[in-house]
């Protein structure tokens, strides 16, 4: 894991966007959006409600085809590829609105996520070979391990939806974490948390960063953004304004323009 | 708090009760009763994997007893095939066409997903009493043999019953199994939110595919043992009635749940004997145990008695 972090200085991107874009209807959501994510920074993606974040998100992740540009993912296009062939690939993600499986409990949240990680099918199920075994075995010691990354090994066994709310958030980002992604999507992850919790969550993402993960994150609390960002991208109404560094992009114009609402 | 152990403790209780209930029970009317809610309970616990695990609904699923019943009846008496051989071939046909069918239309949800299995089961049911040749047609098909296992036949009220409860107690561990792996975390995934189940991995569409060509194979298995315990079969018994007969042991019973399949296939099979007293109010009574099972237990029978319980065990504490 060291060799790896030495060998994130001579950077290739992970991900490079070119003039993707996507509209429903009548609404261009994202417009010809450039920019390249490099091996193992946090990116801070940020912008007003509307702005196409969101969107963008679904279009890295194969949720939504774009109508035109090209995404480069590791090296290779990601163009036509099924979801979970990307997650497969080391693309992982979290939701803006919390999405758990409710009725699931928390441990079984995790070994959810690490669904492409393991084989086991239905007669392997049913006749329970030693391999399934040991892959169930081992699924489950990583699953343990990553709550007890987020602090959340004590409650394993609770049905998921009983969480209080921040824990909820902080098991999304396990079970993200769950599919050993090189790329992970952070949609609003603070949204919601308090401001302890919001500190423990920014500890978090700088930990998961030195593992050589690529993070992109998407966030309105600022405090949070500014301080874990490498780079940071502005979108407003589908376009790219600015990227820079935080505090270039702090004093940029147009930034501010857009976040006063005195844009078009 | 072991799961598996307290599993192992159920199956081994189920095993002891169908064996005493087997040496106590020799009313040969009481025996065939049981040994319906056996078949009863194969439909329903394969319809539960579908529709209580992966959120999937069926309105077809007679037509997959049916082929269960109709592969087993022709092979046998046209072919002059061994029951043995007959049964494999029967399950594999429908899985066979579980696939074939699953393909287009798990691909929709909800109200059409319920359409598509509808007509499919329409379809097949037209099939069983048009295709007279090959069927019998509308007057049903006679002459199916009994089953014998070397010397052990199973003519026997008492022996037939004793195989109908062996498969019963071999699905429910099959199932059990399945739902405590990867596999059935992922249908659960799918029963909680399938577009987030996607986004994390899961192949969803895969394992609905798969999900519904299993509970095919169940409804297969449970046609076999249907036709060679009544020797004769008639389309009527795989009609649409039947299908939403299916459903409704699995959501009385319980959706999501292994023993919600036994506990309604029990009540469907037994409520009907015990309201034949009610003459032509029958169905009236039948129809108003269901309305008030929903109304007051709307999770189903074995969650509800389940929450009855440990709401008493609660208040006795205080
Ligand atoms: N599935 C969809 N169908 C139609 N329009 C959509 C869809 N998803 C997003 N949009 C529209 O695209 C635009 C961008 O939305 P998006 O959710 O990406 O914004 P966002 O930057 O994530 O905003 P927020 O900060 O509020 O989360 C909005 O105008 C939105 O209404
Ligand atoms: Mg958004």
């Amino acid at each position: 894991m060291n060799d790896q972090k030495k060998a994130r200085t001579d950077n290739q991107p992970l991900l490079e966007m070119d003039a993707v874009s996507k509209s429903f209807g009548g609404v261009h959501a994202v417009r010809g959006v450039s920019f390249w994510l490099e091996q193992g920074t946090i990116t801070g993606l940020i912008g007003p409600n509307g702005a196409g974040k969101t969107t963008l998100f679904n279009l890295i992740t194969g949720v939504f085809r774009a109508n035109s540009g090209r995404m480069i993912y590791d090296g290779k296009t990601t163009h036509d590829a099924r979801i979970n062939e990307l997650v497969r690939r080391g693309i992982s993600r979290t939701f803006q609105n919390v999405e758990l499986f409710e009725s699931m409990t928390v441990l079984e949240n995790i070994l959810v996520g690490q669904y492409t990680q393991t084989r086991c099918g239905i007669w392997g199920s049913i006749f329970r070979f030693p391999w399934m075994v040991r892959e169930e075995h081992l699924a489950r010691q990583n699953a343990m391990a990553l709550l007890e990354f987020v602090g959340l090994e004590a409650y394993a066994e609770q049905k998921s939806g009983d969480l209080p709310f921040g824990w909820q958030r902080l098991l999304e980002l396990a079970r993200a974490l769950a599919a050993r992604p090189k790329l992970l999507l952070l949609d609003e992850p603070a949204a919601g948390l308090n401001i302890v919790e919001t500190a423990q969550l920014g500890e978090l993402i700088k930990k998961i960063r030195e593992q050589n993960v690529t993070i992109l994150l998407v966030e309105h609390d600022m405090s949070l953004t500014m301080t874990v960002s490498d780079k940071i991208i502005v979108l407003d109404q589908g376009v790219k304004i600015a990227e820079g560094l935080p505090r270039e992009v702090q004093a940029n114009e147009a930034v501010i323009k857009a976040y006063l609402g005195t844009t078009g | 708090m072991n799961k598996p152990y307290w599993y192992r403790i159920a199956y081994v209780a189920v095993a002891a009760i169908v064996i005493l209930t087997g040496i106590l029970v020799s009313n040969a009317y009481y025996l065939q009763l049981l040994t319906f809610i056996g078949i009863n309970t194969l439909l329903a616990l394969g319809l539960n994997m579908l529709m209580g695990y992966a959120g999937q609904i069926s309105l077809g699923h007679a037509a997959f007893y049916g082929i269960g019943a109709y592969t087993t009846a022709i092979l046998t008496v046209h072919y002059a095939i061994s029951p043995w051989l007959a049964l494999p071939a029967a399950i594999l046909i429908a899985m066979a066409i579980a696939y074939i069918v699953g393909v287009p239309t798990l691909k929709l949800s909800g109200y059409y997903l319920g359409m598509g299995t509808l007509g499919f089961g329409m379809i097949i049911h037209i099939l069983f009493r048009e295709w007279s040749s090959i069927t019998g047609g509308a007057s049903g098909f006679i002459g199916i043999p009994p089953l014998e296992f070397g010397p052990v036949s199973f003519a026997s009220g008492r022996n037939y019953f004793y195989l109908v409860w062996g498969f019963v107690l071999l699905s429910l561990i099959i199932c059990r199994r399945i739902i405590d792996s990867r596999v059935g975390r992922g249908l659960r995934s799918i029963h909680d939110g399938e577009k987030t189940a996607r986004a994390v991995g899961v192949d969803t569409s895969q394992l609905k595919l798969q999900v519904f060509v299993l509970s095919a194979a169940f409804s297969a298995l449970a046609g076999f043992l249907y036709a060679h315990l009544v020797y004769f079969i008639s389309p009527g018994t795989f009609d649409f009635i039947t299908s939403i007969r299916i459903v409704t042991m699995v959501v009385i019973g319980g959706m999501a749940s292994i023993w919600g399949a036994l506990l309604g296939a029990s009540l469907l099979t037994l409520l009907p004997e015990w309201l034949h007293s009610f003459s032509e109010f029958e169905m009236v009574v039948y129809g108003l145990i269901l309305m008030s099972v929903m109304i007051f237990l709307p999770q189903g029978l074995t969650r509800g008695l389940m929450d009855i319980y440990e709401r008493s065990k609660k208040s006795q504490n205080r």
